[in-house]
């Protein structure tokens, strides 16, 4: 058994960290400043540009295959690269990666949507989702009729990330209602220009995603990505990628913030002495890191097994419900520690607080993940007592 | 155009450093080891050369196994090869032993240029490319802020308080360079997996044709017979504005200097 990385390994993480240090923590008070006034925090033109530095050194396309310009990491190196950018709260990821249905297309649909999404030309974004269908997918009713060579689109979707700014959608609708789930539900490529809308929804952090409206819009049959009436299982690889980079970011986010909180408790003093002699602030500090680890390897392993071809499914479960509660722990200990300071908007940490309770809701809440593992091992789809079998 | 790069692997500057209890040479097990940030722009300034005159890069670097690291560091942002003098004898070596081993080593794999950060963050002598370019008989063109070969001549800016000088020599030559010299790249994902297949020679103290009596704490012409910690900095001085915080804080920094 061996938890190390090799020589190459550490070198690309340790290059991801002082490019993250060097080139995208310097931004961070700009964003705190912009989003304290209501912008966006980060400019896309400025997001392009550090993406575009970091394509120069080869950081593009993290889990992208190679023949489509891409580094093709791997599960494990994307998920370490993904601790390291999470260490910081600027919305930055490196560019060149695309949504794995998008591969799915046949070559036409590659060149008008992969490719250009991989390059940074064209944004996409996902949508399932419904007022009335949340994890419960299944019951979508985004009804797509057929009228001569077109699908007649109408419906509505909520809570879809990236709709605001995207320029297509892999929208979700129902293709033939008997059928439903079961080769009833199809996948089609919607250019925004075919005449969907998008309204922002504001929320308690800086995730800001969309409600689609679609309201008689019409998409031509070769929009279909994939097969006709195989859409729900598109739907389900595309929710499967990498659910393991939740909680890989969140690993990240994690250890910066303890280690504000370690510098903050060394110098930070009440009754004469550092906070950090005392027990309570220890404790506290012990709690967090144990947390961490814990949550770090089980990420580890989600991608690990991702990596090795297995059914990822149920190790990402865990990893993602343990993640997303260890990082809403280890945030509100950390802000106990800075106390008056740390819920102040003068330091990120009331920010890092809003934007990770959104772990616990979305890409499936915590509830849905604890059914998740429940069920697998009650039905038999997981044993107990293995080692990475 | 055959560049050779020195670098060193020093402890990171961010953890705190240590001096051994027995000899007081540095404790290089007590903290993690970098590469001295100012041999990145080292190597960067080598790299730039050879992209724009061709010729070939080599990374040198004296110190235990784990200074591999740094060598693998310098071979992932480019440079084609490397080599690593290592040797238990070498231990406690001073600027001078140091210089002595270097320049053995330089002159047995040949060289038309040699790159050197002007100092390390370590011991801070800042003597090295002094020393070797006198121990090697070449033209010393130290502390660069630019860097231009033209045939066989070599111009510099050297930094200076007033400005800079410009000072010309003909290679071969000695370089060292500060830190306003370039932006170092990082390494690229292509670079550190080619790292691996780059030839790495090691050469111990005997294959370096190194004489005994010449490296080594024994060696060493200086001695470190004492060390403490820094003292804790003291509190600052609060000017208060009554009408003439202008003038006060013009004269405190005139006390201390600055102006």
């Amino acid at each position: 058994m061996d938890f190390g990385l090799s020589v190459e390994e550490r070198q690309i993480r340790d290059t991801v960290r002082a490019f993250v240090e060097k080139e995208v923590m310097p931004l961070e008070p700009e964003v705190l400043r912009n989003e304290r006034a209501g912008r966006p925090g980060i400019e896309p033109e400025v997001l392009r540009g550090l993406r575009d530095k970091a394509r120069q050194m080869g950081f593009w396309g993290i889990n992208t295959p190679e023949e489509y310009g891409g580094a093709a990491l791997g599960p494990v190196m994307s998920a370490i690269i993904a601790m390291e950018t999470g260490r910081t709260f600027v919305p930055f990821s490196f560019g060149g990666s695309a949504d794995n249905i998008l591969y799915a297309g046949n070559e036409e649909q590659k060149r008008r949507y992969l490719i250009p999404t991989i390059e940074g030309e064209r944004r996409s974004c996902f949508a399932i989702t419904e007022p009335g269908a949340g994890s419960d997918a299944r019951n979508i009713r985004t009804r797509a009729v057929k009228d001569g060579g077109e699908w007649v689109i109408n419906g509505e979707k909520t809570f879809i990330t990236g709709g605001n700014e995207a320029d297509f959608v892999m929208v979700f609708a129902v293709t033939d209602p008997e059928k439903g789930a079961n080769g009833g539900v199809t996948c089609f490529l919607v250019d925004r220009d075919m005449g969907w809308k998008s309204e922002p929804i504001p929320t308690m952090g800086q995730w800001g995603p969309a409600s689609l409206v679609f309201e008689d819009v019409r998409v031509p049959e070769e929009n279909i990505l994939g097969e006709l009436g195989q859409g729900f299982q598109l739907a389900m690889q595309w929710i499967g990628q990498g659910r393991y980079m939740i909680p890989a970011r969140a690993v990240g986010a994690a250890e910066r913030l303890l280690q504000m909180a370690i510098d903050y408790a060394k110098i930070r003093k009440s009754m004469g002495r550092p906070i950090a002699e005392y027990q309570a602030i220890q404790w506290m500090i012990a709690d967090s890191q144990v947390e961490i680890e814990a949550a770090k390897w089980l990420t580890l392993n989600a991608a690990w097994q991702v990596q090795q071809g297995r059914d990822a499914r149920h190790a990402a479960s865990i990893a993602k419900l343990n993640g997303a509660i260890m990082a809403n722990q280890v945030v509100d200990r950390v802000m106990q520690i800075h106390g008056g300071m740390g819920y102040t908007k003068e330091l990120p940490i009331e920010r890092w607080y809003r934007e990770l309770r959104l772990l616990r809701i979305f890409e499936g809440t915590d509830e849905i993940q604890r059914r998740t593992i429940a069920r697998n091992l009650l039905r038999g789809h997981a044993r107990l007592g293995t080692i990475g079998e | 155009m055959n560049i050779v790069v020195c670098v060193k692997q020093v402890p990171d500057t961010a953890t705190e450093r240590k001096l051994r209890s027995d000899d007081n040479t540095l404790d290089r097990d007590a903290a993690d080891g970098v590469v001295n940030e100012l041999d990145e722009y080292a190597v960067e300034e080598a790299l730039r050369l050879k992209e724009a005159h061709g010729g070939e890069v080599t990374v040198l670097t004296m110190g235990p196994d784990k200074a591999a690291d740094t060598i693998r560091k310098a071979l992932a942002m480019g440079a084609d090869k490397a080599v690593h003098l290592v040797d238990d004898a070498l231990h406690g070596s001073d600027a001078l032993s140091t210089s002595y081993a270097m320049a053995q080593t330089l002159k047995k794999i040949g060289f038309d240029l040699v790159i050197l950060g002007s100092e390390s963050t370590d011991a801070r002598t800042g003597v090295l490319a002094a020393m070797l370019a006198e121990r090697l008989g070449v033209a010393q063109l130290t502390l660069a802020n630019k860097v231009e070969v033209e045939g066989s001549a070599v111009t510099i800016q050297r930094v200076t308080d007033y400005g800079y000088d410009k000072v010309q020599g003909s290679l071969p030559a000695v370089i060292s360079v500060v830190e306003k010299i370039n932006e170092p790249r990082y390494p690229s994902f292509k670079g550190i997996m080619a790292a691996k297949k780059k030839p790495v020679q090691k050469l111990g103290a005997a294959e370096a044709e190194l004489a005994a009596d010449q490296i080594g704490l024994g060696a060493a012409w200086s001695e470190v017979t004492e060390a403490a910690a820094a003292p804790p900095r003291a509190a600052g001085t609060v000017v208060k504005d009554e009408g003439d915080g202008g003038v006060k804080t013009a004269d405190f920094l005139s006390s201390k200097k600055f102006i």
